[in-house]
């Protein structure tokens, strides 16, 4: 096991030995440390630490669990301009997976009594799991590719008031389309729109608890307000570019004298043809994501209306992706640089004042959405200034119990039960699946959000409950 | 189709490391990862340590008990080692099942030689077979491993779900 020492409240770190060029650091209570170290994921956080270029510190966040070469909740910044690396497995297979939270004008309680009229809509409009089906025809999807979100805007999905609420506007810039292989391309064809499986969901979730009133009123937040979470990413075209990219970075290693810890941390220079090449086709990939959920979102809102009997103002809070490489600016040894930040699991989170957040945010801070487990709560916190990993915070509660442990532990159809118990309305993709994402797979999200705060990454705003689960 | 391993290897003793090992009757297992699904599988040959990773993604996703796999495709993979080779022939498949619509249940290695694989793949259409488990995004690198033991091999892999 890697050596780490506890150095704040809410801090433990790892010096850099041997091949390691930065410290390791960790984001953790006691508890969800203890959690760390019980698999593998700290040994990931010290192989990150050796990425070519990699400065500062190779980040995990509070809800850090073992991953493939990066941890899940790892953040690492490159020096562009200094031989730094861009590595496909630092941002996953999922590109761009991410989290869109939508408001409403109604009321939870308003909601209760025609919550299964607008479930069954959900049902019906959501496409899910494996296999075809899509809320767009395949038409778009070069459109998609290129610009991303405002593409989907363009062909009558939602308004151009949500595009001010998304990261990024929902386009990645430096996107390239030609790069992407045919096969990624012929995998996205038919799923633009769709919610895919595993830990994918839809959720009706309300407000039950504000804690930052400004910050909840900038989001568009008030208690007892009904929302809907979307948790998706690229489906297959994300999963096909980054294995098309791991793959032919194994020679590319070679050629540019990249040595790492673990294959699935295959490397390049950000500065090099196959660099340019994976952000390019990375940038098309984040495309489809951000497109995908707002879309996913359009269809949302015609089912609530649909359900019942007329239209329902729906807002989008934001949107943010967690599984991303992007080049920005930040002050490394008091010098500012461009770097190549990676974000597997983690989530950005720019404080006030930040110059990418739109007029109304810029006040409170960046949106930051942890979804919680279903069962459980979710919540949505604000990037806060002088954040210690370049602008991150965590993406969920992590997981704490292999799928097949949390298979053994009850049948999905007990699961379901559970959760209407709950008052929890359930439309699963597969009942058989649902024991696999059930509530005591993963950690608690009241201590990630905890250490959130406690390490100076996010402040909580406001804590969301869930109604009604729609499952990939 | 491929039968079931008999090697001199008892299942948990890969992992225990222990070298009593008893008889293999089974193609693959699962083994523990907090997010993700790992596997160990088991083969007699090379060929046969392909096909059975290969059956251990699908049955991993799919309940494969009732799957005929009637619709063949023919599938090739390269890479410059045996885990490169593995890592790519799965992850080829995985393409050929999402853009086909199939599920594969039935797998053969034609050729497996250095740098590259030639084989096919058995598949029912994925609607008509139930889901067992998360759908897989990838194979990926991590952990793996292809160990050569008394009288066949075992690989270890972990896939993204």
């Amino acid at each position: 096991m890697s050596d780490f020492e506890k150095t704040g409240s809410a801090l433990w770190e790892a010096p850099a030995t041997g091949g390691m060029r930065v410290p390791g650091r960790v984001f953790a209570s006691e508890a969800l440390f203890r959690g760390a170290s019980e698999d593998r994921a700290l040994d990931q956080v010290v192989n990150v630490a050796h990425l070519p270029g990699i400065v500062e510190a190779s980040f995990a966040m509070p809800d850090i669990h073992w991953g493939y070469g990066f941890p899940i909740g790892g953040v690492a910044a490159t020096d562009v301009d200094q031989g730094g690396v861009v590595s496909p497995g630092g941002v996953g297979f999922d590109i761009c997976c991410g989290v869109r939270l939508i408001g409403s004008e109604l009321d939870h309680e308003e909601l209760r009594p025609r919550l299964e009229g607008v479930m069954g809509r959900l049902d019906d409009a959501i496409p899910r799991g494996l296999g075809k089906g899509a809320v767009a025809s395949k038409r778009l999807l070069d459109d998609v590719l290129a610009v991303g979100a405002s593409a989907a805007v363009a062909a009558g999905f939602g308004t151009p008031e949500d595009l001010e609420r998304c990261e990024e506007r929902g386009s990645s810039e430096g996107a390239d389309p030609s790069v992407l292989s045919d096969r990624a391309v012929e995998r996205g064809a038919g799923q633009l729109g769709s919610l895919g499986g595993g830990n994918h969901f839809l959720e009706i979730q309300w407000v039950d608890r504000i804690v930052d009133e400004e910050a909840a009123e900038a989001f568009g937040l008030s208690p007892g307000m009904v929302c809907v979470m979307i948790h998706c990413g690229s489906r297959g075209l994300g999963h096909q570019t980054c294995t098309d990219h791991v793959k032919s970075m194994g020679p590319a290693m070679k050629r540019h004298g990249i040595e790492v810890p673990d294959r699935q941390l295959a490397s390049v220079p950000v500065q090099s043809d196959e660099g340019r090449r994976y952000l390019g086709a990375m940038a098309a990939s984040a495309n489809f994501a951000w497109a995908n959920r707002h879309i996913l979102a359009d269809a949302t809102r015609k089912a609530f209306a649909t359900g019942l009997g007329s239209e329902v103002a729906m807002p989008l809070v934001y949107d943010v992706a967690h599984n991303l490489a992007k080049i920005e600016r930040h002050v490394v040894g008091g010098k500012e640089r461009t770097l190549c930040v990676h974000r597997k699991g983690a989530t950005r989170a720019q404080g006030p004042g930040h110059a990418a957040l739109p007029d109304d945010l810029a006040p409170v801070g960046q949106p930051v959405l942890i979804p919680g487990s279903m069962g459980t709560s979710s919540w949505v916190l604000a990037g806060v200034a002088d954040n210690p990993a370049f602008d991150s915070a965590a993406h969920g509660a992590g997981r704490v119990m292999s799928r097949t442990q949390a298979k053994k532990q009850r049948s999905g159809r007990q699961v379901m039960e559970a959760l209407e118990s709950d008052d929890i309305a359930v439309r699963p993709g597969s009942v058989n699946l649902l024991s696999e994402e059930a509530p005591y797979a993963y950690k608690d999200v009241e201590e990630v959000v905890r250490v959130c705060e406690a390490a100076g990454l996010a402040r909580p705003v406001a804590r969301l409950r869930p109604m009604g689960v729609v499952k990939g | 189709m491929t039968s079931c391993s008999r090697l001199p290897v008892e299942t948990t003793a890969v992992r225990l490391g222990r070298e009593d090992w008893g008889v293999v009757t089974t193609r693959y297992e699962t083994i523990d990862h907090t997010a993700d699904v790992a596997f160990i599988a088991y083969g007699s040959t090379l060929e046969e340590l392909f096909e059975n990773a290969a059956f251990a993604m699908f049955d991993i996703t799919f309940d494969l008990s009732e799957a005929a796999g009637r619709t063949t495709r023919p599938m090739v993979a390269d890479g410059d080692t045996p885990e490169e080779l593995l890592v790519n022939w799965l992850n080829e498949l995985l393409a050929e099942s999402e853009t086909r619509g199939l599920a594969f249940s039935q797998f053969g290695v034609d050729r497996l030689e250095e740098g590259g694989i030639q084989g096919w793949a058995g598949g029912d259409p994925i609607d008509a077979i139930p889901l067992e488990g998360a759908p897989v995004k990838a194979a990926t690198h991590h952990d793996l491993a292809i160990v050569e033991i008394p009288g066949g091999w075992w690989a270890r892999v972990v896939l993204d779900v």
